[in-house]
């Protein structure tokens, strides 16, 4: 009697596995396939990855003292872009030419510091998941040029014009696509004197300034659709 | 001169009922979602009155699960 | 700041939208509003931004670009496109720089005399037809000739073959894509019996591990490493930099593997090895889909004038490849390459492994190789064994470096052999172009002409008289440069350059053309994932400057092809391409209507029934599959893909006690190609402001060389003087030399050697032997 039982509680598991074995093969014969997502045209509304990212620090941002003996210039700011909203290039020797993100750049952009060897604190980036640093951004080792250029270069936005009521948030007058993250560049001690926020610790910039600019093309004024007259 | 903007929720399967509902009302503008059953109303009233009045009508519309203000200004007279 | 009542109610009304908006979104996350979206907020009116393919590298990322009062002023990644998602490289953010450099050419220039007068174009077209008219009838036709570019967009590319092929009758067509696609046109060619890629970049999303083969992706195809790199943080893939040198892609790889130039082919011959040895071999797929064959050895190099080469493919057992692979055991190829059995083992065991899907990337390491066509077709050997392709994810991916390479060179077919559709050697092929193009038939040569290499020496030799240059610059970029530079200037050779700006091949030319560039006129490149895009002319050309297309249509309608070139100068492009889709149509290549190509961020032949085609030869996703079967290669005519038997053979030049050293050349992430246009954009000029010549550390510390010391180059063609780079940009291995080409104050092409595939007829820019010396 134990031993048929044995014998069939062996039978059952053998047939388990018989059975099991048989399920997975089967599926590691289908063919994966792999649907094909629509091409959805992406929103156009800019986009709100990064808002709150670096929030954790806004309490941190409040408490910190102003150091104005190293304080960033707006000017200084739009001098190392080629136009605003281009990548800025990099004012300082590099660590290493062939580095990535994540062990040399990152090690002071991911969150900023005061740098003794510059004499200035070291911004702060608004994309840190991006580590080929140097994809867009390039150090300027000449100051020689190859050929002189016509390239017009168009007015940044200046600060305190960008309310449309005395007293109500100003808007946000350039592109943030790639700088969505507003604390990077509006709070701690590398953020241009201009521009810092007088109230980091809220964090939901986007809740009084809105973006105001035309992403694609001009529609003119903005009309109603339904009308008195009709 | 009240200008609000709200989050209206249709009604399951009732989105295209309310856009047209709301559509009819005068002082409404109407902006419908693609993808999501919201639709954005923007009202612009001469008072607070005829603001009040509004709403109710607004409110009013079966089709409609809720309305949710996002903002709301108020500017001096004009016209 | 005063703003009147009514203003400011429009604009607390866009306020209230864009804060309802703005509610929705966090609610919602990628919620829609599509009127609202695009319209956004018009108030304070900065820029307009209009959508374009990036002017650069063959990626063909989506940009925007940013208009002020006539003027291109900024750019940003275009979040629609599918290819960049909204991120660019360091060229792209600055491209528009490139339209405004002070030496725009924006005037005709005609050579008299030694020097170069202005005229007016008019004057400037009748002088070329006028020209083209006399060599035709005192050389005959074969003594013209095109040499156009990847640059050109389509209807340039188009004009172009029609033109020179169709009405005047010759096959003197070609283009410097021959310097950079050749060998994966030809692999492609071999192994599947049809031009350009299976898959997408959609694959990088899908695959598990990433095999760079000699590919420095970091710099050269940025923002699809970015996609690799951002892939690693969300599902944590793999990469493996396969390569001769150190470079920002070793560094950022999970893996680097280098080995010694060439050997490349007895390590994918090693990795085969393993795959069948180990039994990792889809039996059912290679039996069903593909059949094994090898071609002649010992081919040569193409080193001398007049080679000619014709391979004479025949069909072997699987048996026999496997005999074949038993000399490539990882032990036996760890002794020439360089590359330990361990490490072979492990790449081998990826593409084995039936869990793991697999993509394998390249550019111009395997393909300016004289053997590019077989070192092609040992990548596609390794996928079609594991029957890892044509899927989501599992994808041999040839990159390319310029716009549209395959949308005019390959797609057009601006190559002397090529047509449109199909082959000049194809009577049916010949016939079918001729009845689209209103010429005769047997106006089309049935045999190609001179292949690039061949074409400048046969303008040496003088067998061709006249040559038309077109969005390109060979006196930079040409090997053995300066046989071909005295060639250019021999007494009698006629020279007609169009560019933007002053070059070194403008230098020899008879006639200057300023040419429109880019965005100053509209046209449409095709980009290495089959995706064709179009973008509308959003400025106005400097000063006299025409598009490269119209300039081939005047000059075609002066030599007497009304008939044929019958465009009208307003809708001439949308005429033209209507007219070249004729060419594609069919399920297997058909090319998207223009209008879906204005409205979307570019489509992806075969465009079939509304849809584009991102994975072509597998029966879920190619409307063109025809066999009942999952897999379908109909390029092939019995629908087989082919898997070769290629073996290794040394390069031309090896390095002896003369000339010790290989020499490798390349780009930098900062210019491209030969730096007329990135050089005049201040940004990067002031980032890479020349070339240099980099050396292994260990070595030079041996040789007492540091960064900035001047290095004499010598090869048997010429020498050449650089500074040193000492561990910066790139680390080469010992007695190995990297020089990027970009300057044309210091040409390394002067001293490259002219070896090409001889079945791609693409030379070898990677390797020749050189002497280092301290000066």
């Amino acid at each position: 009697m134990k031993r048929i039982g044995i014998i069939s509680l062996f039978l059952i598991l053998f047939l388990a596995f018989v059975a099991v074995w048989n399920i997975s093969y089967r599926e590691g014969q289908e063919e994966a396939y792999i649907p094909i997502e629509n091409e959805n045209p992406m929103p156009i509304i800019p986009s709100e990855i990064g808002v709150f990212e670096r929030s954790k620090f806004a309490l941190d941002y409040v408490n910190m003292p102003v150091d104005e003996n190293h304080q960033r210039t707006l000017e200084t700011f739009y001098n190392n872009r080629a136009f605003h909203g281009a990548p800025p290039s990099i004012p300082h020797p590099v660590a290493s030419e062939r580095g990535m993100g994540e062990n040399i750049c990152l090690k002071c952009h991911q969150n900023g510091g005061f740098v003794d060897k510059f004499n200035a604190y070291a911004p702060v980036t608004p994309h840190p998941e991006m580590v080929n640093c140097r994809q867009c951004h390039v150090a300027q080792v000449t100051e020689s040029l190859f050929e002189e250029t016509n390239f017009h270069k168009i007015k940044a936005p200046e600060v305190g014009v960008n309310n449309a009521l005395d007293g109500s948030p100003p808007v946000i007058p350039h592109q943030i696509q790639m700088h969505e993250n507003c604390l990077a560049c509006h709070a701690g001690p590398a953020a241009p004197k201009e521009i810092r926020v007088t109230h980091p610790e809220r964090v939901n910039c986007r809740q009084c300034h809105v973006p105001n600019n035309k992403e694609t093309r001009d529609i003119g004024e903005f009309k109603r659709i339904s009308n008195y007259d009709e | 001169m009240p200008i609000k903007s709200y989050l209206a929720h249709p009604h399951q399967g009732k989105k295209q009922e309310l856009v047209h509902e709301l559509s009819s009302i005068s002082s409404c503008e109407v902006i419908p979602a693609e993808n999501n059953d919201l639709v954005i109303v923007v009202t612009e009233t001469n008072n607070n009155t005829e603001d009040d009045i509004l709403k109710e009508k607004i409110e009013a519309i079966e089709s409609l699960k809720l309305l949710a203000m996002v903002s709301g200004f108020d500017t001096p007279k004009s016209n | 700041m005063y703003t009147s009542l009514t203003n400011r109610r429009e604009f607390i009304k866009k306020m209230a939208v864009m804060s309802a908006m703005t509610a929705a979104a966090t609610m919602f996350p990628g919620i829609l509003f599509a009127e609202e979206q695009e319209r956004n907020l018009p108030e304070n009116a900065n820029l307009d931004w209009k959508k374009a393919p990036c002017r650069f590298c063959g990626v063909g990322c989506g940009v925007l670009i940013g208009i002020d009062n006539g003027k291109a002023v900024a750019v940003k990644g275009d979040p629609k496109s599918p290819v960049n998602k909204g991120l660019c490289c360091v060229k792209g953010y600055h491209s528009v720089i490139s339209i405004y450099g002070k030496d725009r050419l924006t005037k005709p220039l005609i050579k008299k005399n030694g020097k170069y007068v202005e005229t007016s174009m008019k004057e400037a077209l009748d002088l070329i037809a006028s020209k083209m008219k006399e060599t035709i009838s005192n050389h005959g036709k074969d003594a013209v000739s095109i040499y156009g570019s990847g640059q050109w967009t389509i209807p340039d590319g188009y004009v172009a073959s029609k033109l020179f092929k169709g009405c005047i009758g010759t096959n003197n067509v070609e283009a410097n894509a021959r310097l950079c696609m050749a060998s994966a046109v030809t692999g492609f060619m071999t192994s599947f019996g049809i031009d350009e890629p299976m898959g997408c970049y959609d694959d990088i999303d899908h695959a598990d591990v990433f095999v760079l083969w000699g590919n420095n992706m970091a710099e050269m195809h940025p923002v699809l490493f970015s996609r690799l790199l951002d892939q690693r943080l969300k599902r944590g893939v793999k990469i493996i930099d396969f390569a001769t040198r150190t470079t920002r892609t070793s560094m950022a790889a999970d893996r680097s593997i280098i080995f010694q130039p060439q050997t490349d082919l007895a390590v994918a011959n090693a990795i085969c090895y393993e795959i069948i040895n180990n039994g990792w071999v889809n039996k059912s797929f290679v039996e069903k889909h593909c059949n094994f064959k090898k071609g002649l050895t010992n081919m040569g190099y193409g080193l001398e004038d007049h080679y000619s080469f014709d391979d004479k493919p025949e069909g072997i057992t699987f048996e026999a490849f496997k005999t074949f692979l038993q000399d490539y055991t990882p032990e036996k190829v760890a002794k020439i390459s360089g590359v330990s059995a361990k490490d072979i083992k492990y790449m081998a065991s990826y593409y084995g492994d039936p869990n793991k899907k697999v993509m394998s990337l390249w550019c111009m390491g395997m393909n300016q190789h004289t053997r590019g066509t077989w070192i092609n077709n040992l990548v596609y050997n390794i996928h079609l064994l594991t029957g890892k392709i044509s899927e989501p994810g599992n994808s041999p991916f040839s990159l390319t470096g310029q716009p549209s390479a395959c949308g005019t060179v390959r797609e057009v077919g601006t190559l002397t052999h090529k047509l449109p559709h199909g082959v000049v050697t194809n009577k049916e092929h010949r016939e079918f172009a001729a009845k689209i193009w209103d010429v005769p038939a047997e106006n089309i040569p049935a045999k190609p002409s001179y292949h690039t290499v061949e074409m400048f020496r046969a303008l040496d030799r003088g067998d061709i008289k006249f040559m038309w240059i077109q969005v390109t610059n060979p006196m930079v970029t040409m090997p053995k440069l300066k046989r071909y530079r005295d060639a250019c200037e021999k007494e009698g050779r006629f020279i007609v350059v169009s560019d933007i700006y002053p070059t070194p091949t403008t230098d020899i030319a008879d006639v200057i053309l300023p040419s429109a560039m880019w965005i100053e006129r509209e046209g449409m490149y095709g980009n290495s994932e089959r995706r064709t895009q179009y973008f509308e002319k959003m400025i106005e050309p400097s000063g006299e400057a025409m598009s490269d297309t119209w300039q081939i249509v005047e000059v075609a309608k002066r030599l007497g092809y009304e008939k044929q070139f019958y465009y009208n100068e307003d809708t001439h492009i949308e005429e033209i391409y209507n007219e070249y889709r004729r060419h594609h149509e069919g399920n297997k290549h058909a090319m998207a209507p223009l209008e879906v190509l204005k409205a979307e961020p570019g489509a992806q032949w075969p465009y079939v029934n509304g849809k584009s085609t991102k994975w072509r030869f597998n029966a879920d996703y190619d409307p063109a599959c025809s066999n009942g079967e999952q897999f379908h290669f109909y390029g092939n005519p019995d629908g087989k893909a082919i898997i070769w038997q290629r073996p290794y053979e040394p390069a031309p030049e090896i390095p002896d006690d003369d000339y010790p050293f290989w020499l490798c050349t390349g780009r930098v992430v900062e210019h491209w190609h030969t730096g007329s246009m990135t050089r005049r954009i201040p940004v990067l000029h002031k980032a890479m402001p020349h070339a240099y010549v980099e050396l292994n550390p260990e070595q030079a510390k041996e040789m007492q060389i540091q960064t900035g010391d001047r290095i004499k180059l010598t090869t048997r063609r010429g020498e050449i003087i650089l500074p040193a780079s000492v561990n910066e940009r790139g680390v080469p291995e010992r007695n190995q030399v990297f020089v990027p080409f970009f300057d044309e104050n210091m040409l390394i092409n002067d001293v490259t050697l002219d070896a090409f595939c001889p079945i791609s007829k693409q030379p070898d820019y990677k390797k020749c032997a050189v002497k280092v010396e301290k000066v």
